[in-house]
């Protein structure tokens, strides 16, 4: 039995590795306008003007309040409410982009918060701007400790993609759901689809951690 | 007491003890003494095997600590070990930190090890501190708690890893009269120290190490008037003269 | 739909969302629980000195870490019956969440320890504690404290993870909206009413998180 159920699973890989492209489609195009929109919104987090910093401080307390699940099941089922029709793929994409934007707002905000004031006061007293102290002496130096931490939402990113299976998005574990109805053993499904996402995140982490110890090493230099 | 024997200690390609020998009796008194880098730290800390050493015997109160199927749990209950860094729990109060051990490793009871503690704690003159917890002491009060920790499991031997060089000067006499007074009510002491007064007012005697060999093991006064090697003279030249 | 918000419908289903408010915090209460107790362990099997348990609990670690939630709920929902345990829904959900958040919990607890001045563990070993008893009354004590902020970080994402589990048919907060949509086709009042709770129960952890910061504050020497 095991055996037939294993031959059944082999013929399903091509079915896992279109779940897979999806899962990199929805988590890579999440990824791109999360992080975009995050350094801007991480920007104006870090910088002078209040009432935007709170606006944009209570978009992050909602997001990280509140589960995945249930942002994605109020931007599928409610947007269109309000006329906003919206197929799975792209509400996927939303939702995505918006908790991961929302958490690089913080890491950007944190990292330019940590660039020493002293740096920012010396560039104020030779006349630069303030959009010249950003570009060429706060962000060179906050990219530092944000690089990490951002490589590290990168890995949550791609397994929050997998939430995106309830709303019928067919990624990794969407197809290891539809699959494990035809093949009913689940540890072999769904072993699988562990070995999927590993080979996806595993290297990731890595290459955090990697970059967390390459990045503490170039500062002691100085 | 305490027996070195050829004793020898690498790390990787550097011979940090160099064929010691050495016999601590009971009572004595030992400062050991040297330019830094010369293995004395490394010395003491050799005798509760804090460091293994590679080569040689090293015997304590009758047990080997070189065999590696030695209990050490028993031999390190009989020596008290002060480090220059105080090294105190600082999620514990001074009375928690002195009676862990003894309820733990001794097993004695709470009540008990709490009347030890206190008795200790007074010993070293921090009667009003007995609550109080390490962030709140200074660093010459630190010291005498640990002090007191070490005495806390009535050992034979106390040892000392530079206990003052941590210290601002003025809490420096503060943690050497206890010593001082430990010593003279005839406690096995051997002591890493720069403190030269203290030395010559309480040891038996002086072991002078330099590049991981003893050059010199003489009585205080000796030492200090009349040191016998050249790389002896030259350390007490380079110390009384900063 | 904005204007036709029916608060009548929510309070209609109050009932049925206390009773699932109930269950989420105790589902997320007992994981939680679950959780620590399995990444204490985990730690000290990591920090050990036999190579079989380290490996073990790295094994055990890296792939809760790169792989997502969901995947490892689906694997204990269809896998264990398939290997002939049969375990009510809720079980086998609380399982998948302790195993969970327990590796996190161990990399928590780890870094605590790690933060912890190695002097100390010298003055254990130097006054004949053993490997347990120093973990026990030195290095335990100190790295939960040291942790409390992360620690309650990670029970808040646990609190947002069992969401989850109203995707195995589970009755807690997220599935309360799920029946109400449901039955009512009135999405907005559904989730919004779920994402409320979920935030009440954020704001909650979040005041208690900086209330025993100031309590437990960690007293380091010097």
């Amino acid at each position: 039995m095991w055996g037939f159920y294993f031959n059944e699973l082999i013929r399903s890989l091509p079915f896992f590795l279109k779940g897979v492209w999806m899962t990199v489609a929805v988590a890579g195009l999440s990824l791109i306008f999360g992080t975009i929109i995050g350094f801007i919104a991480g920007i104006i987090r870090a910088g002078r003007n209040k009432p935007a910093r709170i606006i944009i401080g209570a978009w992050v307390d909602l997001i990280r309040g509140t589960p995945f699940l249930v942002q994605i099941f109020v931007i599928f089922f409610i947007l269109p409410g309000i006329g906003i029709e919206l197929d799975a793929f792209p509400a996927a994409v939303i939702a995505l982009t918006n908790l991961t934007a929302s958490f690089i707002t913080e890491i950007v905000a944190g990292g330019i918060l940590a660039v020493p004031k002293g740096q920012r006061e010396a560039a104020t007293a030779s006349g630069l701007s303030h959009y010249q102290q950003l570009r060429f002496i706060v962000l060179p130096q906050a990219i530092r400790s944000i690089l990490p931490p951002l490589v590290g939402q990168y890995v949550l990113l791609v397994k929050d993609s997998s939430v995106v299976s309830a709303i019928g998005v067919v990624d990794i574990t969407r197809v290891g759901w539809l699959t494990v109805q035809r093949i009913p053993e689940g540890l072999m499904v769904f072993g699988l689809v562990g070995l999927l996402y590993f080979a996806i995140c595993y290297p990731l982490i890595n290459l955090s951690g990697f970059l967390e110890r390459r990045m503490t090493v170039v500062s002691t230099k100085l | 007491m305490i027996s070195f024997k050829n004793v020898n200690k690498w790390y990787g390609e550097l011979h940090v003890l160099n064929s010691i020998d050495l016999e601590v009796e009971k009572g004595e008194v030992i400062v050991v003494c040297g330019p830094s880098g010369s293995g004395k730290s490394t010395l003491i800390r050799c005798i509760n095997r804090l460091e293994p050493i590679q080569k040689g015997e090293l015997i304590v109160d009758g047990m080997k600590v070189h065999d590696k199927k030695t209990n050490m749990t028993k031999i390190r209950a009989e020596i008290g070990f002060i480090f220059q860094s105080f090294n105190l729990y600082p999620h514990m109060t001074a009375l928690g930190n002195v009676t862990i051990a003894p309820m733990k490793v001794r097993n004695i009871p709470k009540k008990e090890a709490e009347k030890l503690g206190r008795e200790k704690l007074t010993r070293v003159g921090l009667e009003d501190r007995i609550d109080h917890y390490p962030a709140q002491l200074s660093g010459g009060q630190q010291q005498r708690v640990a002090i007191a920790r070490g005495l806390s499991m009535q050992p034979k031997i106390m040892l000392f890893d530079e206990p003052t060089s941590a210290l601002d000067p003025e809490m420096i006499h503060e943690v050497l009269d206890v010593m001082r007074d430990l010593a003279k009510e005839g406690m096995t002491m051997m002591a890493v120290t720069h403190e030269m007064g203290f030395a010559r007012e309480v040891a038996s005697r002086v072991v002078f190490m330099d590049e991981g060999q003893i050059i010199e093991v003489a009585p205080p006064n000796d030492f200090f008037t009349k040191p016998q090697s050249e790389r002896g003279k030259a350390f007490l030249k380079s110390i009384l003269t900063h | 739909m904005l204007e036709g918000f029916n608060f009548r419908i929510i309070l209609e289903y109050m009932p049925l969302y206390m009773q699932c408010f109930l269950a989420t915090l105790w589902l997320s209460g007992l994981s939680l629980f679950g959780a620590v107790v399995v990444g204490i362990i985990a730690c000290a099997m990591r920090l050990s000195q036999s190579r079989i348990l380290r490996g073990i609990a790295g094994v055990y670690i890296e792939s809760i870490r790169s792989t997502p939630l969901l995947a490892q709920l689906y694997f204990f929902y269809f896998g264990l019956p398939s290997m002939g345990i049969m375990l009510p829904e809720w079980v086998t959900g609380v399982i998948a969440l302790t195993l969970n958040s327990g590796a996190y919990y161990a990399e928590i607890i780890r870094s605590g320890i790690k933060a912890i001045d190695f002097g100390q563990i010298e003055a254990g070993i130097a006054s004949g504690l053993s490997y347990f008893q120093r973990m026990r009354y030195i290095i335990l004590p100190q790295a939960l404290g040291n942790t409390i902020r992360p620690m309650l970080g990670q029970a808040i994402i646990l609190v947002k993870d069992s969401s989850l589990l109203s995707l195995i048919s589970i009755m807690e907060l997220t599935r309360a909206g799920q029946v109400l949509t449901s039955e009512r086709f009135t999405p907005a009042e559904g989730f919004l009413t779920t994402a409320a709770f979920y935030l009440i129960i954020y704001y909650m952890l979040k005041a208690f998180s900086g209330w025993s910061e100031k309590r437990l504050i960690f007293r380091e020497a010097h």
